[in-house]
Parts: structure tokens; sequence; C-alpha cells
């Protein structure tokens, strides 16, 4: 049931799967080696590209590399300094505040924008289409554009309407840079949430909403009741995914304020970019990463759990 | 996607036994690497920091390419050059010739042993034993000489001469004259001091300049054997040692244009040129550009006044450019080549003309550039100093920290911050 | 990197969604979606929300057009006369040809190999996961999605250097290599839907293991290829990190990695800066224009599954 995607509904017979089952059960244990030759390849990649830089990293982070010459073990050193740095707490400070707000604000921002665009509207495939454009477009070029219209349009703007609170460039300003980064976030990441959204919009029969009619549900209401549980999934995902993408902020700083004014927006990624290369820092920034990444983990699966259990107890 | 795949309940124990065997046959791919085409065409991998110079150097490679028909040499230029050549450095591609900055970096560099040793390169023998000594005090591989010296930067205050003139001001000589000159322009309404700070390191001149005068003899090798005991209550810190730095650096950037945190150094070339400002905290590089916005500006140069006393200014100066070559590099005679042509004097001092630096060899004429003539005399009585951010390690972000110091004024903050990080480092690197 | 790389796992937890008692579903004359009314408050909102879009867009036209004398002002008044040497200067110092052909080279191969190799492996494992050792291989590649690149950043730049893949072949084949873990998750939920039998017919007439997959298989595939192909080319085209940190020979430089040496080396020169952005943005948004719908419902299909 609920299967309403309309592509998929002619590729699955319904009683498809009890047959495919029933015949693995009783279909004898041979194996094509091609499967394996087909997965075996692919793998060893992964192993050697991903894999095994995540391990030389950890094996890095108990040293002294600088990333070239010759290096020691400091076991665990690095980790102890790390806790001690203060700079390094500012950078994961500002990274987790400004994924959270960024978070938030997408998946608000997604949610409604998609909820429009599913309403009975004019040009609803030409505004689909506008919405989508962002998610096409470079974050470091996009980023630039903004970086212009942070610095020179809006103080301009900002002077003729006499508002003095934003006569100067808030990229310039340590307490609302980090709002500069939000705003080229959301932008951008909206894009692509609002689509996630409204595929998932989509998945609701219309029934639904017209039985809650009739029990005389008013707009609020068929939202918290119907609607949102019935995409709770696509929230749980969307929330995990943008915050995940937004802990790893890049190309938005580099583009805006690389970082500054002071070290105001140093995220962790460019704290392990710049530190690593820059600063020589090499292995110690590899410590970090390797705490990046428990953290990132252990983030995802609270949020993962939290959220099912939201999704799945009744609302 | 509420379709719930049902997954065969009673699965295959039965693993075929070889399937665990991996196949190293995908790890063949990186094999294809490290094949090198060889013919008898050269190509030297220059690497080369300085964004403005980019324009300077294609002509002299043009003329080197022209002589030697079997070189080509490439010219890399990437933002952040320290960051852009420290990963090259992470991936083994040390570049073969480079010319890089001066500074800690390089120093430190050179004690890992990336670079090349240059002592016998007979370009060397033409450059003035002051110039090798500030490229070998940074830091040494062995007895080696692991830079050339290319080009010498001073770092001053730039100002337009049209506007002191129109307000009767004279050059000053003391702290008290330049903060009197800054307060008659702010009278009349014209920016004193062109601020640049969307940009970290514009804050870097003014913390040498300061710092090299006011801080006592010795604080940076005091500073290291304190290491991980530095605080505001040691011997020697920032927090007791920098402050009068500190707080005439915040000073001077209270002079600032409005809206000076969000322009960058080339807006602020730009608007200087334009006439847009008074005087301007930059190194000389800054004039070449400036003047490429408006070659008919009037602007000289004048070392900090730091105190009161006019005896005790002095010039900070630095190797600007240096040319170094990888160590390993398989081409070592024609980067050796590529280095004689860029030494020579014809080559150095139409550099030094085009980008106002000083020349570093032996037997330069004094610079007859007209922009540098306030700073000629603090040359020639050796009344000159090095940079101080050279001896700072550069894990420390002293940077961003600079800028956030002018940007909020919080001298506290800023020497805390100094001593912290120190300290971390300090702790850092103790095993190194 | 950060938002590009975010297909939609397929298989979260799928609560148990009941719609509505059956009993209150009555069907009335209007029951046809098409039968609302046009909402024109929703419709207006949307369409003053859209500039939000349209604007920072309409701001790069015009700005590209300019000569640098009519920048002041707001930055958003029409240009006076239009001023196309922005983009002649742009193509030439970013050195544009040079950037486009390496995108569109990194691009194009990162798509086919992704395509090729990813749907391959995906296949191989929906039709095995009953077996242990796909099964592994399956959480092994899909738990990576939960590593993000700043971790392995230092030690992929000196890996790849070391194998020499610091150049565009290496780029397309970590973005095929990195892009596994989301993909498998894609291509396993869809492969699941397809029915066996078919393959089994194929195979009763002879036809190996590799024969169906190429056959049979892979043709069936194509609205989920589809969805993976735009995701996997907008995050090759618009990639400033990986290109950043991997390539060493500036003659590789990526477009956004031409920009952004640009604007470090020229960046008072805002018109040409703009008409380069301009440039950089324009071969994406045109492919767009034209496939838009189909882009769309690609990336939906995606997230259904």
């Amino acid at each position: 049931m609920a299967t309403t995607s309309a592509t998929r509904a002619p590729l699955v017979p319904p009683d498809a799967r009890t047959r495919l089952t029933r015949r693995r059960r009783t279909g004898a244990g041979r194996i094509s080696p091609t499967f394996y030759w087909m997965v075996i390849p692919a793998v060893v990649l992964f192993f050697v590209l991903h894999t095994v830089p995540v391990l030389t990293g950890m094996f890095f982070s108990m040293t002294n590399y600088a990333g070239y010459g010759s290096w020691d073990f400091t076991w665990f050193d690095n980790y102890v300094n790390l806790f001690k740095d203060d700079q390094v707490i500012k950078a994961y400070l500002f990274t987790f505040g400004f994924a959270l707000v960024a978070t938030v604000a997408v998946n608000v921002i997604s949610l409604a924008v998609a909820l429009g665009l599913n309403a009975k509207i004019k040009f609803q495939t030409g505004m689909r289409g506008i919405f989508f454009i962002p998610n096409i477009l470079s974050i470091l070029i996009v980023g630039y554009v903004f970086n212009y219209l942070f610095s020179n349009s809006l103080p301009e703007i900002a002077e003729r309407l006499g508002i003095t609170a934003l006569s100067s460039s808030i990229l310039a300003n340590p307490d609302l840079a980090w709002v500069g980064i939000v705003i080229l976030a959301v932008w951008q990441a909206a894009a692509f949430n609002i689509i996630i959204y409204l595929a998932g919009l989509q998945t609701i029969p219309g029934e639904v909403y017209e039985a809650a009619s009739l029990d005389g549900a008013g707009p609020v209401r068929k939202f918290s009741s119907i609607t949102f549980p019935l995409i709770a999934a696509f929230f749980t995902i969307n929330m995990v995914l943008s915050l995940k993408n937004f802990l790893q902020v890049f190309d938005h700083i580099v583009a805006l304020t690389d970082g500054g004014p002071g070290t105001s927006t140093q995220s962790v990624s460019l704290l392990i970019y710049r530190g690593g290369f820059q600063g020589g820092e090499y292995a110690y920034q590899t410590a970090n990463a390797v705490i990046f990444l428990l953290v990132i983990v252990a983030i995802s699966l609270f949020q993962l759990r939290v959220l099912q259990r939201r999704e799945s107890s009744p609302s | 996607m509420h379709q719930d795949n049902p997954q065969p309940r009673r699965r295959r124990r039965r693993l075929t036994k070889g399937a665990a065997t991996i196949s190293l046959a995908a790890l063949m791919m990186a094999a294809v690497a490290g094949c090198s085409t060889d013919s008898d065409q050269v190509t030297l991998n220059f690497f080369q920091f300085k964004p403005e110079a980019v324009a300077d150097f294609d002509r002299l490679i043009a003329g080197f390419e022209a002589e030697n028909p079997g070189i080509t040499v490439v010219q890399n230029h990437q933002p952040e050059a320290d960051t852009a050549l420290r990963t090259l450095l992470v991936k083994d591609k040390v570049p073969d010739v480079m010319t890089l900055n001066a500074n800690g970096t390089f120093g430190e560099l050179t004690e890992a042993g990336i670079f090349a040793d240059m002592s016998a390169n007979p370009a060397l023998a033409t450059v003035a034993d002051a110039s090798i000594k500030i490229v070998t005090d940074l830091g040494q591989f062995g007895d080696e000489i692991s830079g050339v010296p290319f080009a010498l930067a001073a770092s001053s205050i730039i100002y337009n001469k049209t506007i002191f003139a129109e307000h009767d001001v004279e050059v000053p000589q003391t702290w008290d004259e330049l903060i009197a000159a800054a307060d008659t322009f702010q009278a009349a309404g014209i920016t004193a001091f062109y601020g640049t700070l969307k940009e970290q390191w514009p804050v870097m001149p003014a913390f040498n300049n300061l710092g090299a005068a006011l801080l006592p003899e010795n604080f940076f090798d005091d500073l290291r054997a304190e290491g991980t005991d530095v605080d505001a209550d040691s011997a020697v810190s920032f927090s007791a040692d920098y402050r009068e730095a500190a707080e005439k650096i915040t000073k001077l950037f209270s002079y600032n244009q409005k809206g000076a945190a969000s322009r960058d150094y080339n807006a602020g070339n730009k608007a200087f040129a334009d006439g847009e400002a008074a005087m301007y905290l930059q190194g000389t590089f800054a004039i070449a550009p400036i003047l490429a916005n408006n070659p008919d500006l009037d602007l000289g140069t004048f070392p900090y006044p730091a105190s009161n006393d006019p005896a005790e200014n002095v010039l900070v100066t630095g190797v600007d450019v240096v040319l170094a070559a990888g160590r390993d590099t398989p081409h070592r005679a024609e980067v050796d080549k590529f280095i004689a042509y860029l030494m020579r004097p014809e080559h150095v001092a139409a550099y030094g003309e085009a980008q106002s630096t000083f020349s570093p060899l032996v037997d330069a004429e004094p610079s007859t550039n007209p922009y540098l003539a306030g700073l000629n005399d603090f040359v020639a009585q050796g009344r000159i100093t090095g940079y101080i951010d050279h001896q700072i390690p550069a894990s420390i972000p002293l940077q961003p920290l600079a800028q956030q110091l002018v940007l909020d004024g919080d001298t506290d903050a800023f020497l805390t911050d100094l001593d912290n990080e120190w300290r971390k480092v300090a702790a850092r690197s103790t095993k190194r | 990197m950060t938002t590009t790389l975010s297909p939609e796992p397929a298989q979260v937890a799928a609560p148990a969604t009941t719609p509505a008692p059956r009993r209150t579903v009555r069907r009335r004359a209007r029951t046809d979606e098409d039968g609302r009314q046009i909402n024109w408050w929703i419709t207006a909102l949307l369409m003053v929300c859209s500039l939000t879009i349209l604007i920072p867009l309409y701001f790069t036209v015009v700005t590209a057009l300019k000569t640098p004398d009519q920048l002041g002002g707001t930055g958003f008044e029409l240009p006076t006369s239009i001023h196309l040497q922005n983009f002649a200067d742009a193509w030439n110092l970013t050195n544009f040809p040079r950037a486009l052909m390496n995108t569109a080279l990194i691009t194009v191969g990162a798509v086919l190999l992704t395509l090729a190799t990813n749907s391959m492996v995906a296949y191989a494992i929906a039709r095995n996961m009953h077996r242990k050792f796909f099964k592994g291989i399956y959480f092994y590649l899909v738990s990576a999605i939960f590593v993000p690149f700043p971790i392995i950043m230092l030690p992929v730049v000196k890996q790849t250097a070391l194998m020499g893949l610091d150049n565009q072949a290496g780029l397309i084949l970590l973005y095929t290599v990195f892009g596994l873990s989301t993909n498998t998750l894609f291509f396993v939920a869809f492969i699941r839907s397809i029915p066996v039998e078919l393959e089994e017919a194929a195979l009763l007439d002879g036809a190996t293991t590799w024969t169906v997959f190429r056959k049979v298989i892979f043709p069936l595939m194509s609205p989920m290829l589809a969805t993976v192909g735009i995701l996997t080319c907008v995050w090759a085209w618009n990639d400033f990190i990986l290109p950043l940190v991997v390539l060493s020979d500036p003659s590789a430089q990526t477009l956004p990695l031409a920009n952004y040496v640009f604007q470090g080396q020229f960046n008072t020169n805002y018109t040409a800066a703009f008409a380069s952005y301009l440039m950089a943005m324009a071969p994406l948004l045109i492919v767009y224009l034209f496939a838009q719908r189909w882009v769309i419902s690609g990336v939906m299909r995606g997230s259904i599954k």
C-alpha cells in the first residue's frame, strides 16, 4: 500500500516479492562467480581510496608527522593537546552552532516551500524548476556573488534606507558574519531539500485529506496529524543529512569570510585544511579529524534514534 | 517507500571460500602513474608565490625560454601560497624551482631539508652577505644556504604627498607627530589610514614595525627559552612586553575609514591610488599595485615613528622574494641556469623598479626609485631590523588574532591569546 | 562538497503509516486533485520567495555586463551600456577553455564510470543480500556515508599523489569511489524492486550473469541511473575541495578552482570576475533549462526509493 510513486508501481507486481522469496528458499545455493567479480574490484578500490586513508589518518594522528620529512610516535599527545586547544574548541563550537541553525532553517524553509508547491498553484512546474536552481550552482562561485552583495550592495541599500545597523558589511562583523554564511548555506541547500519534501508530500494520497476535511480538521491540524507524520521519514533523513553536510562546511566559508573576521567563522573543516597544510601540523590536525569523525558518527546515530522514535510514536 | 523488503529469513551460510581472496588488480591503476615522458624538452615547474608579480615573471620566463630553447618554465601561482606549497610537500611534489617569501615557514621548511643547497651557486656570490644572513637566520639545514635572495622589501608607511602638502603636514618623525598628523587629516574629513581589514594579513606590517621597535632585545629567544611556561606572569610574555605595541596598533587602525572591515588589499590599493586616504600602512610591495591603478600618484614612504625618540626609528626589512630549488629536482642544471638568469643584475634591477623593492646584490646602486627615497638613508646607515612575525611559528593563528585586535580593540584578549597559543604550540612541538 | 552529495538513503525506517480508516474514504465529486481551486495567495507568496533565487542571478548578469565605473550604487541598476569585454577578459584570465575542458572531462568521466560500475556493484549486492559476504559489503559501503570528507582529506592528498592520481583521472576515480556509498544504497533499493523472473528466464536461455546484467537489468535501471547521473554530475561539476587539494598541476584546474585562483589574483576586477562566475555557471544552467522537468523528477524519484 501507499506506494504512490508512479514509476514504481508497474515494476512491482504485488506478489513478486513473495515469489522471489519462495524461489530463493527452494533454490540451490549456487552463485555465479560473476557476482564476486562485480563487487570485488570496486570494494578493493573503495578500501584503498577510502578506508586506507581513514586508517593512515588514525595512524599518523599518533605521531608528530608534518606531512613530509621524518616523524616519531607521540602516541596520544596530539589528542591531549587538542582538548587543551581553545582554537579547536572554538572551531567546534562555531561549526555546531552554525550547523544547528542552518539545519533547522533549511528544513523549516524547505518544508514550507514544499507545502506551497504541493498546493494547487499556478506555474507549479516553473516555480519548482526555479527553486531547484541553487542546487546546480557551485557554492564557491555563488559564495563570491553573495560576498559582493554582502560587502557592497547591502550596506549601500541599508545606508539609503537609514538602517545604520546594517550599513557596514555583516561579513566584517565578528558577531554577524556567521549569519551571512547561514544565508548562503540555506539558499543553496534548500533547493535539494524542497524537492525531497515535495517528493514526500506527493506520496500522500489525496483521499486522506478529504477524510480529514470531512472530520472537520483545520489546516494546522491537518498538517500536524496527517502531513507531518506521513512525511516523517523524509524529515528524519533531511535532518540527519543536512546536519552532517553542514558540519563539514568549507566552500561557503572560503568564499565569504575565509574564517574571519579574526577566527570567528573558522569551521572544523577549514581548521583541518589550514592547520594541516599551512600550519604544518599534519599529524595534529589528523587527530582532530579522528575526533571529528567520532563526533559526527555519534551525533548521526543519536539523531536517527531520537527522530525515529518520534516518528514511530503516535503524535 | 513504505513497502517493506522482506529478506529471505533463511540465509545461505555457505560462502565461497575463494571469495575472500582480494584481487589486487585494481591497484594496477596506480602503476600507470610515475611514467614520465622522455623527450629533449625539460619542463621546470616554477612555483611563484606573488600574485602581483605573475606578469613580471612571465616576461622573465619568456626571455629565459628564448635563450634556452630546450627548457620550458611553467609558472604555478595559487592563492595562499604557503598552504599550496605545503600541500605540494605533503604530496612529495616539491616544485623544481620557486619564489618564496623568506618568512617563518621558509625557515621551517629549510630545516626540514626541503630545499637544495645553493652555497655553490655562482649567483649567490653576487648577493650581499647581510641579505644572505636574513635568509639563514630563519633556519638552516646543516650549514647549507637554501635560498638566493632576489628582492628586498621594507615595511613602512606609504603616504600621499599631495594630501600632506595640502594640509601642511610634515613627514612625522615621532609617534606624537604621527598621531597629530592623523588628527589633522581626520579633522579635515580625510581618512588618515586606509584600512583593508577584510583580509587578515594587512595588520601584519603594523604588527611587525611597532613590535620591532618596542619589544625588548632578544625577546623571542627569551620567549623560546620560556617555552611552555609563557603566561602573563613569566619573565617575558606578550602580555607584558607587547602591550605598548598592541595599544599603538589599535590606535592607528582607529583612524581607518568607515567600512574598512569590508575592504581587501586590492580594494585598498585602488582607493589609496585614487587619493582616498593620506596614509597606508603597507609594505613597499604595495607601491607597484598602487601605481598600477594610478601611475600619476605622488606617493612617498617613511619608516614608522614608533616612539617619541626619532633616533630609535628603525626600518623593518626582509627578503621579500627568495629563489629556492627542490632538493630532489631531476633538473638541477636547468634550475641553476634559470636562477642565474633571474639573478642577472639587469633583471634584479628591473624587477626592483617594477615592484618597488631593493636589490640584494652586493654592488647594487642605491635605489633611484623616488618612491623609496624616504627609506634609502635607513638602508645606507644600516638602521634596519627583521620582521618579527618570522619568529612566530606558523601554527599560531597570528594573523586572525591581529585582525581581531584591530576590529574589537581588545588588547588584553589579544595578548593573552598570543601567550596561550605560544604555550600550546610549545607543548605540541617539544618532541619535534 | 557539502550538499551536493546527499542522495537520500532509501531504507530509513519506514513506519507503518496507515491512512485514515477506510470507512471515512468516501468518493465525492471532487476527488480529482485538479478539481481543487487554484490558490492564488500561495502562488503569489511563492513567486515572491522565488525572487530570492532570481535576484542573485540577475545581479550576477547585470554586474558582468557593466564597465567598472558603472559599479557604484547598490549594484542592482541596469547597465547603461553593455560591456562584453568583461567576458573576453575573464575568458583569457581564467584560461576558461582549459578549465571548461577539465571540468567537462572530469564530470563526464565521473558520471559514466559511476553509472557503469556502481550499478554493477549494487546489482551483485542486491541479488545476494541473503549471503553474508554481500550483506557485509553492503553495510561496509553504506556505513561510509557517515565519514565526512575532512576526515580523510589529509591522507587522501598524500595517497593520491603517491599513486599518481593527483590529476583529472584521479578525480574521476575518486568521485566514482566516494560516490559508491550513497549510490549503492540507491541502486540496491531500486534493483530489489525489479522482479527476478526476467533474469531467471534469461538465465534459463543460457545467458551469463554478466549478460543478464547488461542486457536485462541495466536497461531496466534507467530511471535510477538518471537520478544518480544527475547527482553525480552536479557534484563533480561544482566540487571545490577535492580539486583544490588533489590536483597538483595548474593546467588541470577545474572551473571552481580557476575562479578561486582568479579571485586571489584579480579580485578588484569585479566586472570581469562576475563575467567569469557567469561563464562557470552557464553550462550547467543551460542544460538544466532544457532538462528541468526530467532533472527534478529524477531527483524526486531517487528520494522516494
